[in-house]
């Protein structure tokens, strides 16, 4: 209904010629102590991982990151969602992104699953009464029922994730960044993943993610983004990428 | 700064979340909950107490009221300090996931913390209150002195949030700064006016002939050791003091305002600076080495 959203001229996302370096130790500083010992001008290595990529993502898109391991994917993510600053180059955001780097990262075992919803909503940028005013959408989408009362260490991984990806998908982002987390639950919760995924994007929401699973990228993405050694190696539509990825 | 302070204005509730949360974790598990917090500082005053009435045949009055006015601070900016400097590594696996400003993390611990005082400093209160009654409501345990606890609250709560916020930076890069600052705590307990009194000091530096009066004021350079005598001398009614040997009992010496207005300056150079490396630092902690 609302696809005239994705015609803003406005891309969702720009990222312009994106450089990330990170210095790598061998000494292993990590206490006073072998600062001390180490005072030697010590041996660091740089690397680096992302080396100039630059694209824009209009509103509305969803676009899949595909590479091998290392290429840069997860660095690209996190930069995205401000883990980390940029060593160079350009993010420009137009919305509010929800990072879906890991489910439930931030829930705390010692406290009941309400308790988390309402931290976890915040951490992702609700404000208190919003956060309030969706638990029990949360609670009903992540089919935890009477669970939700008992403290989150009592829970198995799968209904944590659950509940990692219900938080996610309810906080009224307009971009979601997802890393790989869609292989959880059981085939039915799936399944009720992709809908409200599709119901995310009919809403004009701009998705990336990542991942290995090339059937899950046919499956939803309309452009794929194949990363190789830091930087962009194609950029197309899924069935000439996926193509030239397989076959590489 | 300015920039970083509009961010962290951005995200006040998830701040006063996570003080909550706090609070909820630590007492979850436990019965008697924040009760078990008073025992500590109520045990530490009798042994007090009992050491230099009874063993060192002190005669100051209200002496374990003096002492509790200063410990409870004392106590506050030692576990604001210590619990902080966890607070970033401990929330590293979220750190490294979901972005927030991250000083929220020492800042809670600060805050949780702060909370803990002002309850304690109310069963303080409490206290008094019930010494008043049962010795027949002869000596108020209050003065107009009281109404200066808002300041040096203000200017405690500056002290520790600064050193949180260096403790807690530096440690994620050097695992080791929580046993050094740790210890220098321990020895700074010896070099606060609590058990003892700026008198003490005073006496020392002033009395023994020598020239020895820039001791006194490098003493309280300390801004704690000045906070704590200003505790003392807000929070119990003036009296004479026992600073022992051949001096015997003296009158109290006046609070000294010049060395408070040092201490108000060095708690907020502490946490200026404080303020400043934690922004400077905080985008390398999900690169620690």
């Amino acid at each position: 209904m609302e696809v005239c959203r994705a015609s803003v001229s406005e891309p969702a996302l720009s990222v312009a010629n994106l450089h990330k370096e990170f210095l790598l130790s061998h000494s292993g500083v990590g206490s006073l102590k072998t600062l001390a010992l180490w005072w030697r001008p010590r041996r660091l290595e740089h690397l680096h991982v992302l080396r100039g990529m630059s694209f824009d993502v209009p509103r509305g898109q969803c676009v899949a990151i595909v590479g091998r391991n290392g290429a840069g994917k997860s660095t690209l993510l996190s930069l995205l969602a401000r883990v980390y600053k940029p060593t160079s180059g350009e993010i420009t955001v137009n919305g509010r992104i929800a990072p879906l780097l890991e489910l439930g990262a931030g829930f705390h075992p010692d406290l009941t699953g309400l308790e988390n919803i309402l931290f976890n909503g915040m951490i992702l940028g609700l404000n208190r009464k919003q956060a309030l005013d969706r638990t029990a959408a949360i609670v009903e989408f992540a089919e935890l029922k009477h669970h939700i009362d008992a403290p989150v260490r009592t829970y198995s991984s799968g209904m944590q994730a659950r509940l990692g990806f219900s938080v996610a998908v309810h906080v009224d982002a307009d971009i979601l960044i997802v890393d790989e987390v869609l292989a959880v639950g059981d085939h039915a919760f799936q399944e009720k993943c992709y809908a409200r995924i599709a119901e995310f994007r009919r809403a004009g929401g701009t998705i990336l993610f990542v991942s290995h699973d090339m059937d899950a990228v046919r499956r939803v993405a309309d452009r794929v983004i194949w990363i190789e050694n830091g930087a962009v190696a194609a950029d197309d539509g899924p069935a000439q990428v996926i193509s030239a990825y397989e076959g590489a | 700064m300015r920039a970083d302070l509009k961010e962290l204005w951005r995200f006040r509730e998830l701040l006063w979340a996570m003080v909550e949360r706090e609070l909820r974790i630590r007492y979850k598990n436990s019965f008697l909950g924040f009760f078990w917090s008073l025992v500590n500082p109520l045990m530490t005053v009798l042994v007090m107490t009992l050491v230099f009435k009874t063993f060192l045949h002190n005669e100051t009055k209200n002496y374990s009221a003096y002492v509790l006015s200063a410990y409870l601070p004392f106590m506050f900016i030692n576990l604001a300090v210590m619990d902080s400097a966890q607070s970033i590594i401990t929330a590293l696996p979220v750190v490294k996931k979901v972005y927030f400003p991250r000083e929220i993390l020492p800042l809670a611990t600060v805050l949780a913390n702060f909370i803990h005082f002002i309850l304690a400093l109310l069963v303080f209160f409490a206290w008094l209150l019930g010494i008043w009654a049962i010795t027949g409501f002869k000596e108020t345990p209050f003065t107009w002195r009281i109404a200066f606890l808002p300041v040096l609250l203000v200017v405690t709560l500056g002290l520790s949030t600064g050193g949180a916020l260096i403790i807690s930076a530096l440690n994620v890069f050097y695992e080791d700064v929580k046993y050094v600052v740790g210890v220098m705590l321990y020895l700074a307990f010896f070099l606060t006016p609590i058990m003892y009194f700026s008198e003490n000091v005073w006496i020392s530096t002033h009395k023994q002939g020598a020239h020895t009066e820039w001791l006194y004021t490098l003493y309280h350079l300390n801004p704690v050791a000045t906070l704590a005598t200003t505790y003392k001398k807000t929070l119990v009614p003036p009296g004479d003091i026992d600073v022992g040997g051949k001096f015997g009992m003296i009158h109290p010496i006046h609070q000294d305002w010049t060395l408070f207005g040092a201490a108000v300056l060095v708690s907020f150079g502490v946490l200026l600076f404080g303020y400043w490396l934690f922004n400077r630092m905080k985008w390398r902690f999900v690169e620690r080495p």
